[in-house]
């Protein structure tokens, strides 16, 4: 065993020892490693989540035909540090009506909660917070709260716009919170645990889930997009409708901080696609070597934070109806859907071979898919013959 | 291509005591008073004058009267009528509302009791419009006076007594511009009483129970400060969760009495004025300002200068629109895309205006009698470029990306409906009357400039929604590169102002409107002349606000959500909105 075939072992046990050398007791001193770990790990999502800030900055530019920041360091890569220091030095408003606690709670929340998620997310095959065995319901949970935060800062703030925004985020939350559940079990069914290790495990040791289940990932993006309020689903926020929504009455780093949480959401989002549906860390020699595991891991997550970077700055915003009845009259019954059809394929072909199991499931998802688009079809036509005879 | 024939006319034949105008330079015929509502009706309904296209008063100060002065139009096209009231100049100065018979006159009315104290009787709503509640006296009568600026006395001699400045709002002793009534102390004043005045026009405040719960309308208001009002506008909006129950707009806050400061430029100051209008079009403002002030003038346009502003007019009309798509998609949430990728069109064509006129907005180009300015070789050059090659070709990139995108269509789609009659009675003009079906173009129906020697079409679309709306802008653009085309093909060679460049036009006695097709609608210049350097009236009638009159019919109804691409597309610039 060496660092660079189990480094957080390493440094444990290296730890361990200075600190027994101390004379400190072994059940303190291992309090105070996992301390030290989860202080270091916080630390390097936020220092990620500042690069995102540029990371978005200049992607978007592109998508644009602009430059983007190009001021500030090298390819304008230290921008966000002007940016954060012009949030802290604002002044910080708390509204003469608002209610303070809850207030001032709100954005904590917003960015805890996501931070809460990094906990379960395995990083590499020997890199993780906790293999928590409930891992996917954590998930869900820990969502929850972000929805709560802006819950609350939607109802606290005493503004007209950001009720309504909160009023979106209930009924959004409500929602779309089902389809993404669904579409969890995928990929524990396929692995027969919600444990985010052990199915990252399955993927590497076997197929990625999503040439299993390649619906079952799209209908996830999909649902976590909206879970995250990102464009087209951004109707909490809805600059143009209700101005900034549940973040209105927010200024500087409490701003800041909501702003943050919604880009490490996503990112982290991202990751979670990654994590359950593309191999996690896995790739070639991550296996040995769990820092380039890591570094995978990251590349695979930037990924899908791109694809919903690239969502976000292309198409407009849903009306608050239609998104309700898309959720509820296709998401929701195709997630259902996919997820019978899964389970049955799945407990019929998982005692054959690899070569049969894999196309065999593949072909099961395009059959849902192409039932699905059928039957749209026909409603659509539906629809037309009738207004047409109208 | 054929002029529609004037239609001559004996009103004083037809209906009991009007009369023709017969002061040297007017035009039209002169209703009594009593007599307004039913001759109303009458050139309504038996004449066909559909659409009332402008509706104002003059101060003749002299004769001590008000006059009232309305333009009506068919949307068949021809010759407009032009139909007076006078009424003596006394508080209260009262006239019959035309509103039941065009409800389109309903903002116009109540601009005209704002700035000359005209009761109009029978309005539904008559309040201030422009200026605030509680604004002491109408500042468009002649003998209104600027505290401070337009005293016979200054109170002070200098703004910098001894040497030192103090800011002028803490010597004048009108405080800050503003008069008060006796016994109304500001310190005390609560902003709830004009504010109650509108509120009540909205449907009340309703605490009703469904299915065991207490629910309770929010009143929202959007604006003055909002990212999709394009400027200081404001809607008051009673909401029913998501649900738009009522809604009223409230305008002003930009105004700056641009009619008032007109009358004091010469007419030629007045050209660059308009510029700051609608700032996205200001070839077109000059253009229905030069077409009034020609026609009392009697000058001829030469043919190149003629051409040229066609060519400009009809490139304003195409980065109008572009820039509109842009504003539209950010409207619905686009987060700039499409609005910067519009702009790369846009900007082509404003280094061209910035080639002949020397700015890239506020244009100032024409002149009465012709344009400043010629446009040189290279320019001619880049112009064919961007007509020929450039613009079809990114026009029909932009219409692939945008026009059938899922979530567009849907947005779109069957959202905010006004039907033809009801687009025609509120006085609606531009690209939202022609997608309800209604084939009035200006262009076409009363044509100005060289417009009749032009081939195109005048595109129609049937549905009278937003997406209807949209894709006739669309199609719009199309004719405007199928006019561009020609124009360029025959621009000639020769002046382009006729007679020499001056400072001060000598303009005859008389009245004159003109009116021309701009990109947000129809767009109409009423100038009086009595002789003198200045307009003794100078108003203005905007496709922006009087467009916007049908908006709360419009919105009753839709989505919040709805209310903004509404707005978006009804095309406002505040600018010209508040005037």
């Amino acid at each position: 065993m060496n660092f660079w075939t189990d480094p957080i072992h390493v440094i444990y046990q290296g730890l361990m020892q200075t600190f027994t050398g101390w004379g400190m007791a072994a059940e303190v001193a291992g309090i105070l490693i996992n301390l030290l770990g989860i202080v270091l790990m916080i630390t390097a999502i936020m220092v990620l989540d500042i690069f995102l800030v540029w990371i978005e900055r200049k992607v978007v530019a592109r998508f644009q035909d602009r430059l983007g920041p190009n001021r500030v360091g090298p390819w304008g890569i230290f921008q966000p540090f002007p940016d954060i220091i012009k949030l802290v030095l604002k002044e910080d408003i708390t509204p003469a009506g608002a209610d303070k606690w809850v207030f001032n709670l709100a954005p904590i929340l917003s960015l805890a909660s996501v931070i809460f998620l990094w906990a379960v997310v395995p990083l590499a095959s020997r890199i993780y917070g906790v293999d928590l065995n409930v891992a996917l319901l954590y998930l869900v949970a820990s969502g929850s709260i972000g929805t709560l935060s802006i819950i609350m800062a939607g109802w606290s703030s005493n503004n007209k716009y950001a009720l309504v925004g909160a009023y979106r985020m209930v009924a959004n939350m409500v929602s779309y919170e089902i389809p993404l559940a669904a579409s969890l079990l995928i990929p524990t069914i396929l692995s027969g645990s919600m444990s985010l290790t052990n199915i990252v495990n399955q993927q590497a040791h076997g197929v990625w889930f999503f040439f299993v289940s390649p619906l079952g990932a799209l209908l996830f993006l999909v649902a976590a997009i909206a879970e995250l309020g990102r464009s087209p689903f951004d109707l909490n926020e809805g600059e143009s409708e209700i101005v900034a929504g549940f973040h209105i009455e927010y200024t500087g780093m409490k701003f800041g901080l909501f702003y943050a949480g919604e880009l490490l959401h996503a990112f982290t989002f991202g990751g979670f696609v990654a994590a359950l549906f593309f191999g996690g860390w896995h790739g070639p020699w991550a296996e040995e070597y769990p820092l380039l595991g890591a570094f995978y891991f990251v590349a695979k997550a930037m990924l899908g934070y791109w694809i919903i970077m690239w969502i976000k700055y292309t198409v407009p915003r849903i009306r608050i109806d239609h998104m309700l009845a898309f959720n509820w009259k296709f998401l929701t019954p195709l997630a259902f859907a996919l997820l019978i059809v899964t389970a049955l394929t799945h407990r019929f072909l998982m005692d054959f071979p690899t070569w049969v199991y894999v196309p065999g499931m593949f072909l099961s998802n395009v059959l849902v898919a192409w039932a699905t688009l059928e039957i749209l079809r026909g409603n659509a036509r539906r629809e037309r013959l009738a207004a047409e005879a109208h | 291509m054929t002029t529609p024939a004037v239609e001559t006319l004996d009103l004083a034949a037809k209906f009991a005591g009007v009369t023709a105008d017969t002061r040297p330079g007017y035009a039209g015929w002169i209703v009594p008073a009593e007599a307004l509502t039913q001759f109303a009706s009458f050139v309504r309904d038996e004449l066909g004058y559909d659409l009332l296209s402008s509706l104002t008063a003059v101060d003749y100060l002299e004769q001590n009267q008000f006059e009232v002065v309305y333009h009506a139009y068919k949307t068949a096209g021809g010759p407009g009528l032009v139909f007076k009231v006078q009424i003596p100049r006394q508080d209260p100065a009262k006239v019959a509302s035309v509103t039941p018979i065009w409800p389109g006159a309903e903002y116009q009315e109540r601009e005209a009791y704002d700035l000359y104290g005209i009761i109009f009787e029978n309005h539904p709503d008559l309040r201030r419009i422009l200026m605030w509640e509680g604004f002491e006296g109408y500042p468009m009568r002649k003998d209104w006076k600027e505290a401070f600026y337009e005293e016979e006395a200054k109170p002070l001699k200098s703004r910098w007594p001894e040497g030192r400045h103090t800011l002028a709002e803490t010597r004048v002793p009108f405080g800050d511009n503003v008069s008060f009534k006796p016994g109304f102390d500001p310190e005390k004043w609560t902003p709830t009483d004009p504010e109650e005045l509108l509120y009540a026009t909205l449907r009340k405040y309703t605490s009703e129970t469904k299915d065991g719960i207490t629910t309770d309308h929010v009143l929202v208001n959007m604006g003055p400060q909002h990212p999709s009002t394009h400027g200081v506008f404001r809607a008051v909006a009673m909401l029913d969760g998501e649900i738009v129950v009522s809604l009223k707009p409230v305008m002003g806050y930009l105004h700056r009495n641009h009619e008032k400061i007109g009358e004091r430029n010469t007419f030629l100051q007045n050209m660059p004025y308009t510029d700051r209008l609608d700032y996205f079009n200001s070839m077109y403002n000059n253009w229905g300002y030069s077409l009034a002030v020609e026609k009392l003038l009697g000058v001829a346009v030469p043919e190149r200068a003629e051409y040229l502003r066609v060519i400009m007019g009809e490139l304003s009309r195409i980065q109008n629109h572009l820039i509109l798509f842009g504003m539209l998609w950010n409207d619905l949430g686009a987060y700039f895309t499409p609005a910067l990728y519009a702009f790369e069109e846009r900007e082509l064509i404003l280094d061209i205006f910035e080639a002949v006129s020397g700015t890239r907005m506020m244009c100032n180009y024409h002149r009465f009698g012709g344009v400043s300015r010629d446009v040189d070789a290279a320019s001619l050059e880049k112009i064919k470029g961007l007509v020929f090659e450039r613009l079809p070709r990114r026009v029909e990139e932009m219409n692939r990306l945008l026009s059938e995108n899922e979530i567009f269509v849907s947005r779109m789609k069957g959202i905010g409906y006004l039907s033809p009659e009801d687009s025609i009675a509120y006085s609606v003009t531009g690209p939202n009357l022609r997608a309800a079906g209604i084939p009035y173009d200006i262009r076409r129906a009363d044509p100005y400039g060289i417009y009749d020697r032009f081939e195109f079409d005048i595109p129609v679309r049937h549905n009278s929604d937003l997406l209807d709306r949209y894709l006739i802008r669309m199609d719009e653009i199309q004719q405007s590169l199928r006019i561009l085309r020609q124009a360029l093909q025959q621009l000639p060679e020769g002046p382009v102002l006729t007679g020499k460049p001056q400072y001060q036009v000598k303009v005859p006695a008389g009245e004159a409107y003109g009116r021309v097709e701009a990109p947000k609608g129809e767009l109409g210049y009423y100038v009086v002349s009595n002789g003198k350097g200045n307009p003794y009236r100078y108003h203005i009638r905007t496709p922006s606000f009087i467009n916007i009159t049908s908006l709360e019919k419009m919105c009753v109804g839709g989505k919040i959500a709805d209310f903004v691409t509404i707005l978006g597309m009804v095309d406002i610039v505040l600018g010209e909105l508040d005037r």
